[in-house]
């Protein structure tokens, strides 16, 4: 090795001047975790060694203070799970079709917070680039993405940058997944201060992968009988994205905004849609099944060739050595370091055998031209599968890397204190407004509460052709990718959620609340929630009170998904198979972000033609409401916009109930009884059904007219509050049916009006309240909640 | 050629594409057989086809111009010699982005573009859209190709999804002789078919509306809408003003407006090859 890059840290025996020399250097670990290498190598690490242990011992790759907690709580397995967390994304069954073969769901999930905040466009970009990646490496065609995003108050203290910040990431994620290829079906957004410093941009990607098509993030077994080789193959390497995961384990500094930009990867499209979409890869993956050869593959995302190629070979006992001078490069003279550790995007790593390399490096050179059609990108054999388990890396000539391959790739684990953290919240004062007309409108017409089409009107929702519901049509979206190429109607239903006002009050049910509400979108399409992902989204894991946040949402997030259970198997949970933890979201004035956990749900049902939508369909049909309203509105809308405090009785879950009503509905919806359905969520129920006489392509609205007369609540808690619950439609010829099947579930439910010719939503409830509005009223105000922000 | 030949339609991939499967569906669900064929093929192996689909996508990233560099490939040069023979060729978003680059439409000089399809230009929105629109066809009946299966001054449903969709030329003789010739093939209009200028009913300030433009000969189409989007009753928006979809799979399969872009193009194959 040349001495003159190896860092003397046994040198330093002081913490301070060990801290000096790694900050000057640009590593994030700590002056106890850089001691651990040299007591790991038995030397001083080489400048390479040290940036790698550094990305595999961030808090991005190692997980190292959120493992325990997650191992201990979330339910990861399920009998319709085939992969769950450890790779790239989690699998689970989803049908058989008609040709015999059973087909699986792929999906992932990650953040993009920290690169989103300082380079909007790039950072949402990249996030949407990544998600696809993952989910592709599993030999999956990627089929749709979404997106869970929560932004600062574009009317708040830094109204310039933060509407900079929408523009930018609405931007980033449309030039990318419409560019690319793939839908975006779903998504959530709330506004509030509290992200100011430090907007959230989770992405989530699905995709369909034949089950016996599956591949594997890990070097097959069959290469300790035969050479592998390891394949670059895409976009050749550059600066870009140097740092990127130690940037993500550290806390926004908005002074070091320029100094962290160069950490933000630079997005390509272009070369993704020649990889990814049934081109470049799928013609390697279709040649390799078709010869019966046994190949690996995975991404390259945070921590780039280093953290891949070590993984890939380490996931099965193997080792690699890789020849630095061999990858393709778009400027000359890179260090060693910033090859392996950049996190230039548009790359994966093969491991084939050698007699199959040729064909693999023709497919990217020579039949999709990437050198010439793309800049320089292509593919490349970069190195070799090792029998014995030592990673190496060459460069020049030297070797600027060795060292036992478990020893990277295992990272390290740290057991964080925590500690309690009250929310201080207060009640409402006074008497209720006397106008809940204007409550509604006020609600209808927020940042939280309005449409979000100005946003979803950019996305590409119709690309492949197989959306049967988008976004703002149903309460999830709804895809049926079998339908064109194998004639299987079975359809998916994908949504996101999670309510930072609920997680600020009490993290726990905003775990909880989270994974409910996801379900019961799912549910009021018509198909049965199968598998969540999270991404979990807290501050500094350092700070016991920001840990504790964490676990607690963890726990929330755990007991939902048990006791909501699969409707049709009520042993298995609904298990987490994919997901991200996302630390260190706090401004450097020590400003975290409200506990965010962002959950997104699959469902699965045999024939898309059934999916529901929300709109009311004709006059005269009955309007059912599903669930009993409870007096807990702490972090509500009503109270937040309407009575100005948080509150601090949280939105909880009863798991019976909430259990009963969730399949009560889904066997109505699915026997044909029922033909709009809309679940209660935000805004409660006023805003719920006001909804669904709302659409913004429909001309010709219908209205709704209920009356209650003994509600068990104050009717402006009754009309406002968050409990979970559904509105369903009903023709009434089916009204005897869906009474039996109400009944049956022993909660509580109310026939309480009719859908109206008329455009106007009539509520009245007992003698003490009342709401009269033309829908065309609503309308307005819910169209311009956006207006001029995006 | 024999009658009974099967219709056999290249679908254009370039770097980029992303609808080439979709519309390979369409094609072949209007009863032709369809080939996906990658841009550096041998041009030569183009010519036994019998029309042509460039599909839409974002072929070389919108590098110079969208469209503009996908236009200058070999492969464009045989499609403009079969198109001066009177085969059919239908470009789709940025497939009609091609077509205006290659001068294929207007298609007066083929080879030299008159024409440009420029950002989209509507108060109220900026940069990509997408979204469902409302169609008119010509009303004085089908002047080319691609609307032989509508009933003249027929009003259909379809998506767009575009940033780059407004039809413009510095040359108003230009657009007065595209007008006069018949070769605006579908507007964009309301629900009642009303041509409405504004946003979002003409979604990207084309003029006169035109959604889609046809060469003088009517046999090559630029068409921003996407008609493989709408080629089954399952892709269409239940709460479209009017939708006709019902809750049926046996419905939602059934053939939905943006097929007749593909029937019609096989009635026009046939056509041709009886001498009609």
């Amino acid at each position: 090795m040349n001495t003159n890059r190896i860092v003397p840290i046994s040198r330093h025996t002081h913490d301070e001047s060990l801290r000096d020399l790694l900050k000057k250097l640009n590593i994030g670990m700590t002056p106890p975790e850089a001691r651990k290498i040299v007591s790991i190598l038995g030397r001083d690490p080489h400048i390479v060694e040290l940036f790698i242990f550094d990305i595999e011992w961030s808090e991005h790759c190692s997980y190292k203070s959120s493992r325990s907690t997650l191992k201990k709580y979330l339910p990861t397995d399920a009998p319709n799970v085939i992969l769950g967390p450890g790779e790239d994304s989690g699998i689970i069954r989803f049908t058989d079709a008609l040709d015999g073969e059973t087909y699986s769901i792929v999906i992932a999930h990650e953040s993009h917070n920290h690169p989103s905040q300082v380079l909007p466009v790039e950072g949402a970009a990249t996030g949407i680039g990544g998600i696809v990646r993952d989910v592709d490496c599993m030999g999956a065609h990627v089929c749709a993405v979404a997106d869970g995003l929560r932004f600062g108050n574009p009317a708040g203290a830094q109204p310039a940058r933060t509407r900079w910040i929408i523009r930018g990431v609405v931007d980033g994620i449309w030039q990318y997944g419409n560019a690319m290829g793939v839908p975006n079906l779903a998504g959530d957004v709330y506004f509030d201060d509290s992200f100011d410093d430090n907007c959230l941009v989770n992405v989530v990607s699905l995709g369909i992968v034949k089950t016996s098509r599956i591949i594997r993030s890990r070097v097959p077994t069959e290469a300790r009988n035969e050479p592998y080789d390891l394949i670059l193959a895409g976009k050749p390497t550059d600066s870009s994205g140097f740092g990127g995961v130690t940037f993500a384990s550290d806390i926004l500094d908005a002074s070091q905004d320029d100094k962290r930009r160069g950490a933000v990867q630079v997005h390509d499209p272009f070369i993704k849609n020649i990889l990814i979409m049934r081109k470049a890869n799928r013609a390697v993956l279709d040649l390799a099944f078709e010869r019966d050869i046994p190949i690996g593959m995975k991404d390259l995302g945070g921590g780039g060739l280093a953290c891949a190629s070590s993984e890939i070979c380490s996931a099965s006992g193997f080792g690699a050595e890789i020849d630095l001078d061999c990858v393709h490069t778009s400027m000359d003279d890179l260090p060693p370091e910033v090859i392996a550790c950049g996190e230039t995007q548009e790359r994966f790593i093969f491991a084939v055998p050698r007699s199959f390399t040729r064909e693999v490096l023709d497919i990217y050179n020579t039949v999709w031209e990437l050198p010439a059609e793309a800049n320089g990108a292509g593919a490349r054999c970069i190195g070799r599968v090792l029998e014995e388990p030592i990673y190496r890396i060459r460069h020049h000539g030297e070797v600027v890397c060795e060292a036992p391959i478990e020893q990277i790739t295992s990272g390290i684990r740290y057991e964080r204190a925590d500690c309690e953290c009250r929310h201080e919240g207060m009640e409402p004062e006074g008497l209720p407004p006397d106008n809940l007309a204007d409550a509604l409108l006020s609600i209808l017409g927020s940042l939280n509460g309005c449409s979000r089409l100005p946003i979803y009107r950019h996305y590409d929702t119709e690309v492949q052709g197989a959306a049967v519901l988008r976004p703002g049509e149903a309460d999830a979206g709804v895809i049926a990718p079998l339908e064109l190429t194998e004639n299987c109607p079975a359809g998916i239903a994908l949504s996101v959620d999670g309510n930072p006002n609920v997680g600020a009050i009490d993290p726990y049910w905003g775990g909880a609340t989270a994974v409910a509400e996801a379900m019961r979108n799912v549910v009021a399409t018509g198909a049965i929630p199968r598998a969540l992902t999270d991404c979990l989204n807290y501050g500094n894991p350092e700070n016991p009170s920001a840990f504790r946040q964490f676990v607690d949402g963890v726990r929330g997030i755990a007991d939902a998904a048990r006791q909501l259970s699969q409707l049709d198997l009520p042993d298995a949970p609904v298990a987490v198979v994919s997901g991200n933890v996302s630390f260190y979201n706090e401004s450097a004035q020590g400003l975290a972000i409200k506990p965010s956990p962002i959950v997104a749900c699959v469902g699965t049902m045999p024939d898309f033609a059934r999916a529901m939508t929300i709109h009311f369909k004709n006059p005269g049909n009955r309007i059912i409401l599903v669930g009993e309203r409870r007096p807990e509105l702490g972090g509500s809308a009503y109270y937040r916009i309407v009575r100005g405090v948080d509150g601090t009785k949280p939105l909880t879950v009863k798991w019976r109930e909430e259990r009963a009503a969730m399949a009560a509905v889904h066997t109505l919806i699915s026997h044909g009884y029922a033909c709009a359905c809309h679940d209660i969520s935000d805004g409660g129920f006023a805003t719920a059904l006001a909804e669904m006489c709302l659409s913004h392509r429909r001309t010709r609205l219908l209205g709704a007219h209920v009356v209650f007369t003994q509600p068990p609540i104050p009717a402006d808690q009754f009309l406002f509050a968050e409990t979970g619950g559904f509105i369903l439609e009903i023709p009434p010829d089916h009204l005897k049916e869906c009474t039996a099947i109400l009944n049956a579930s022993g909660g509580v439910w109310y026939d309480c009006g009719c859908v109206t010719e008329t455009p106007e939503l009539l509520i009245e409830i007992a003698q003490t309240a009342r709401i009269h509005l033309p829908v065309q009223d609503m309308r307005l105000a819910w169209l311009r909640g956006l207006e001029e922000i995006v | 050629m024999n009658q009974s030949d099967p219709i056999t339609i290249a679908v254009i991939q370039y770097p980029g594409t992303n609808c080439e499967y979709e519309t390979a569906s369409a094609v072949e669900a209007a009863g032709m057989s369809a080939e996906i064929f990658r841009w550096n093929r041998h041009p030569e192996e183009l010519i036994r086809f019998d029309g042509y689909v460039l599909a839409g996508g974002f072929s070389y990233q919108d590098r110079v111009r969208a469209g503009a560099i996908a236009a200058k490939k070999q492969i464009i040069g045989t499609l403009i010699r079969e198109a001066a023979i009177g085969k059919p060729v239908l470009g789709i978003c940025n497939g009609a982005q091609i077509l205006i680059e290659s001068g294929l439409v207007p298609g007066n000089h083929p080879g030299h573009v008159e024409m440009s399809l420029a950002s989209n230009a509507a108060a109220g929105w900026r940069g990509y859209f997408c979204d469902w629109v409302y169609l008119r066809c010509q009303e004085k009946g089908a002047s080319g190709a691609f609307n032989l299966d509508f009933t003249p001054g027929e009003i259909i449903p379809m998506p767009v999804a575009h940033a780059e969709g407004r039809f413009v030329s510095s040359d108003p003789a230009l657009l007065d002789r595209i007008t006069q010739s018949d070769q605006i093939a579908f507007r964009y209009c309301d629900a009642e078919g009303r041509y409405q200028p504004s946003f979002p009913i003409n979604p990207n300030g084309s003029f006169l509306n035109a959604a889609g433009i046809y060469n003088p000969e009517g046999n090559v189409l630029a068409f921003m809408p996407h008609p493989e989007r709408a080629a089954w009753m399952r892709q269409i928006p239940l709460d479209l003003d009017g939708s006709l979809r019902t809750a049926t799979l046996e419905h939602c399969r059934m053939p939905g407006p943006g097929l007749r872009f593909f029937t019609s193009m096989k009635r026009f194959i046939s056509n041709r090859r009886t001498g009609r």
